[in-house]
């Protein structure tokens, strides 16, 4: 779960000297919302979002309709993107959750790839959002079961001993702390090729566990 | 399934592109209406015959069609952004830095006198201001990556240094190392020999895996096609005419031309007893002759109307996604398709085997090289020899076709030559109706000449082009005198007719004339003699596949016509396996595997020939083929191997034999005998070969 391996390589990119209306457009026909801007040899140097391309009303009231024709037509990518050091960017080697982190941290929806000031790839939330999906082993048919245990050492084991036992595999599995329970983790797990009543019946087999949901995909 | 959820757009997007040239007689639209999309990691198939706008439309992506050529209509946007109309500046970064294009012969895009390691670390200082040592490094690992072997030292080599594939690996090395989105290939495995062109396919498919590259390849073979596309493209005279995805074109060729096409290759493993190639009539029209405001197609079409001749139709949605330009797709049932009348001439069944025409053992030809010693320059040198032709033995019955096939430089031209007569043999005999066709040409009879013909690869080269074809059918009648003098004209008339052309090409110039019409010219010429066997070298590799189609029927008629043995030389394993009786594999001067072509292409297999059919590109994407690499090139004839020529690369020894093969090195391999007429160089014993499964199955 590196960056490297999720991230999109050859990402859509514009220069400084990019007028603001093209990247408008640019982001228009390729449906993406942020723009890296790179000089010679794909050097990042600044990233264009779709806010950034929003002007301020306050900016263009104080100009007149003549005025802002010629404003507009001189805007450059340069003029309104986020400068430099400004960008926030990952390494391709960083792993998923990390990226995750870094853009929660500072509500941004895209981290610019970049190796050696260069940039080799885009990772944005979407991405991730993506990532959370197949790892839970959406789309994929089978039984999703939510399991309710006790936080201590060797309640996972029980839970893929029993299932191995029948010789079903497990497809997708996650683990979080129950919310606002700290003493329990609430475990999902996909399971296919079992018959949904068998394999609840195994689940609640399992003491001090509790199965709390259980749905077919 | 994360695919189906992140759409990306596409990488690249042609729209109704247009592009014409300028010419003296005003402008000539080359390209029109042509639209496709490729997306990343996808490799997008652009085929067609010669002069149907591949090139043209990989050139305008770039914009490199030269001071004549330009872009009239349509947008070509590139990540988002109108190519079209932008500064020469502009298109030039991009180039460096986003496209980058790999064309057909890699000598032309390396420079002979800059090493390779120079050429590559200037791409990197050059658009990425790395540092001359750091860019050495990244070289070097783009090489491993391209499966360079010995990298370190191939960067201080010069081009001329390194194989014909090495060099192409070297240019798509080149075009990698900026990590480009969008990778424009013009034919780039056209030059290489069978088993090279399987790696740098096997190559490019690893790269479009691991750097998410958007690829549009061009070219016009239809194996090749098969192998590394996803979508594919047909284009005829300037026109897309068919787009979808590789399966549904090969399965189920919604356009006539497509399916046209499809009937012109043999697939491998079919013969010219159990099936017939067609090709399609007439001939694809130069631009300035293209109809106006009709399918393009029509004049050639077999299913063409009215409608088809006064209304041109557009590319339009069959299903799923696969578009073609007819009318009459849903119609159209190609199964139920039979050829019209005239298209191919019945053939007479093929003569019972006779007696042997020619028997050859044992020949050798070997060219002298003069030593590098010092005592070499006053004679006293040991004398090395190329042996391009050694221990050559093999016979043909009359009326019967010998194929051979092998790698560029294992010697089949050479024995073709020396049979001939153009290169004087060193040992060994050969006899041809009682003749000894080991002596020098000038000492052969008149007679021996006019029984031994040949068809040359390049009918350019070939054909003196201040003489009219019918002067240069007429020489060699006048001088074996086959006719009388009278008589020559209707004779050169009829040889004309007999391949396809009428009286009036008696008056044309070898410039007049398309490639396949000189070829069949030099056919024509060939036969004059009415000889006994006919050596053809190579006839059919530089035509395109629909003109390839009807030279080998042509081939295949006269044959049978006039019951002439043939010796066939060619690098197609498909064409061989249609077009022969026997077969012979050649590798580095030696015949490694002799026999009739079935025994050939199905175990047991010598080494060599398994691993040759398994790099033929074959033109089914269903297909299942064995995967088998040689490593390494051939090794220099001058100082061969020893014992088994082929151990150096066998991929076979080390598993079957027992002490990993070591006999192979010291000892020359027995000629073991299959069935009578198949035998096959080898030490590793025929049960086990018989055991090996066979390379090509189909679904």
């Amino acid at each position: 779960m590196f960056v490297r391996d999720y991230m999109t390589k050859h990402p859509v990119m514009v220069e400084p000297t990019t007028s603001t209306v093209e990247a408008q457009g640019i982001m228009a026909e390729t449906k993406i919302r942020h723009l890296p801007v790179v000089e010679t040899g794909k050097r990042l140097v600044g990233l264009v979002t779709r806010e950034r391309l929003r002007i301020p009303p306050a900016k263009l009231s104080s100009l007149n309709v003549w005025e802002i024709t010629r404003f507009l037509s001189n805007l450059t990518a340069k003029d309104v993107m986020v400068k430099g050091k400004d960008v926030i960017t990952i390494g391709p080697d960083a792993t998923l959750e990390d990226a995750a982190q870094t853009m929660a941290k500072h509500k941004i929806g895209c981290l610019p790839v970049v190796e050696e000031g260069i940039i080799i790839g885009i990772l944005t939330e979407v991405d991730l959002l993506v990532q959370l999906a197949d790892l839970l082993g959406v789309g994929v048919p089978g039984v999703r079961v939510t399991i309710r245990v006790p936080d201590r050492l060797g309640e996972f084991a029980k839970i893929t001993s029993a299932i191995a036992s029948r010789n079903w595999g497990i497809y997708a599995s996650g683990a979080i702390p129950t919310p606002k329970q700290p003493q329990s983790w609430d475990i999902v797990i996909k399971v296919r090729h079992a018959p949904k009543e068998e394999l609840i019946e195994v689940l609640q087999g399992i003491e001090g566990q509790q199965v709390i949901d259980v749905r077919e995909t | 399934m994360t695919e189906d959820i992140l759409q990306h757009s596409p990488i690249l997007k042609l729209e109704d592109v247009a592009i014409s040239y300028e010419t003296r007689y005003g402008d000539v639209e080359a390209v029109r209406q042509v639209s496709f999309e490729v997306h990343r990691a996808t490799t997008f198939g652009v085929v067609g015959e010669s002069g149907c706008g591949k090139s043209t439309v990989a050139f305008g992506i770039v914009d490199f069609l030269g001071a004549n050529g330009k872009i009239v209509d349509g947008s070509i946007k590139f990540q988002g952004r109108e190519l079209v109309g932008r500064s020469e500046a502009d298109l030039r970064k991009l180039r460096g830095d986003q496209i980058a294009m790999v064309y057909q012969d890699p000598m032309q895009a390396l420079n002979p006198s800059v090493t390779i390691g120079d050429q590559l670390s200037e791409v990197l200082t050059t658009h990425r201001g790395i540092a001359t040592g750091e860019a050495w490094k990244k070289s070097i690992d783009m090489l491993n990556r391209v499966y360079m072997p010995d990298s370190a030292n191939v960067m201080k080599r010069y081009p001329h240094q390194i194989s014909g594939g090495q060099q192409q690996r070297v240019v798509i090395a080149m075009a990698l190392l900026n990590n480009p989105a969008l990778l424009i290939m013009d034919e780039p495995t056209t030059a290489l020999d069978v088993t090279v062109e399987a790696v740098v396919l096997d190559l490019i498919e690893d790269l479009k895996r691991d750097f998410d590259t958007a690829i549009v390849y061009i070219t016009h073979d239809l194996g090749v096609v098969a192998r590394v596309c996803d979508y594919v493209g047909v284009m005829y005279a300037g026109e897309m005419v068919e787009t979808g995805s590789v399966e549904a074109i090969y399965d189920n060729p919604q356009h006539p031309y497509t399916q046209g096409l499809m009937r012109c290759v043999p697939r491998l493993g079919t013969t010219k007893e159990s099936s017939r190639l067609y090709p399609i009539r007439g001939r694809v029209p130069a631009p300035k002759d293209r109809p106006k405001g009709a399918c393009i197609f029509a004049p050639r079409c077999d299913y063409a109307t009215d409608k088809c001749h006064s209304e041109h139709p557009q590319l339009r949605d069959i299903q799923n996604g696969h578009r073609a330009r007819c009318f009459y797709s849903e119609v159209i049932d190609p199964d139920a398709w039979e050829p019209p009348e005239g298209l191919v001439a019945d053939v007479p069944p093929a003569l019972g085997a006779e007696e042997d025409l020619i028997q050859v053992s044992d020949l050798q030809t070997y060219y002298e090289q003069a030593s590098r010693s010092v005592l070499s320059l006053v004679g006293l040198g040991e004398k090395q020899y190329v042996k391009a032709v050694d221990q050559v033995s093999f016979s043909i019955p009359k009326g019967k076709t010998l194929g051979v096939v092998g790698e560029s430089g294992c010697g089949k031209s050479t024995l073709a030559k020396t049979i001939v007569g153009l290169e004087a043999p060193s040992g060994g005999e050969a006899h041809f109706l009682g003749f000894d066709v080991t002596l020098p040409l000038s000492n052969r009879d008149l007679k021996l000449i006019q029984e031994l013909q040949m068809v040359f690869q390049n009918p350019d080269s070939t054909m003196n082009p201040s003489y009219t074809v019918g002067h240069q059918i007429a020489r060699p009648l006048e001088r074996f005198r086959t006719v009388t003098k009278d008589s020559v004209y209707d004779e050169v008339i009829r040889l004309l007719n007999a391949v396809r052309l009428d009286g009036s090409y008696y008056h044309r110039l070898p410039r007049q004339l398309s490639g396949g019409e000189k070829q069949r010219v030099g056919i024509a010429r060939a036969f004059a003699s009415r000889p006994e066997l006919v050596l053809c070298d190579e006839p059919v590799s530089a035509l395109d596949v629909s003109v390839q189609a009807a030279v080998l029927n042509l081939l295949m008629e006269i044959q049978r016509e006039y019951g002439t043995t043939m010796m066939f030389i060619a690098h197609d394993l498909s064409v061989v396996r249609f077009f022969s009786d026997y077969v012979a594999v050649m590798y580095l001067g030696h015949v490694v595997e002799i026999g009739p072509a079935e025994n050939i292409y199905a175990p047991p297999y010598m080494p060599y020939t398994e691993a040759l059919l398994s790099a033929v590109p074959i033109p089914d994407p269903t297909a299942e083929q064995k995967h088998i690499r040689l490593e390494g090139t051939v090794p220099s004839a001058l100082n061969p191997p020893s014992g088994c020529v082929f151990h150096t690369r066998c991929p076979r020894r080390a598993e079957m034999l027992p002490d990993g093969g070591r006999i192979c090195e010291v000892e020359r391999p027995p000629w073991q005998h299959n069935t009578d007429e198949h035998r096959i160089y080898c030490h590793i014993p025929l049960e086990e070969l018989r055991k090996l499964d066979p390379v090509v199955t189909a679904v």
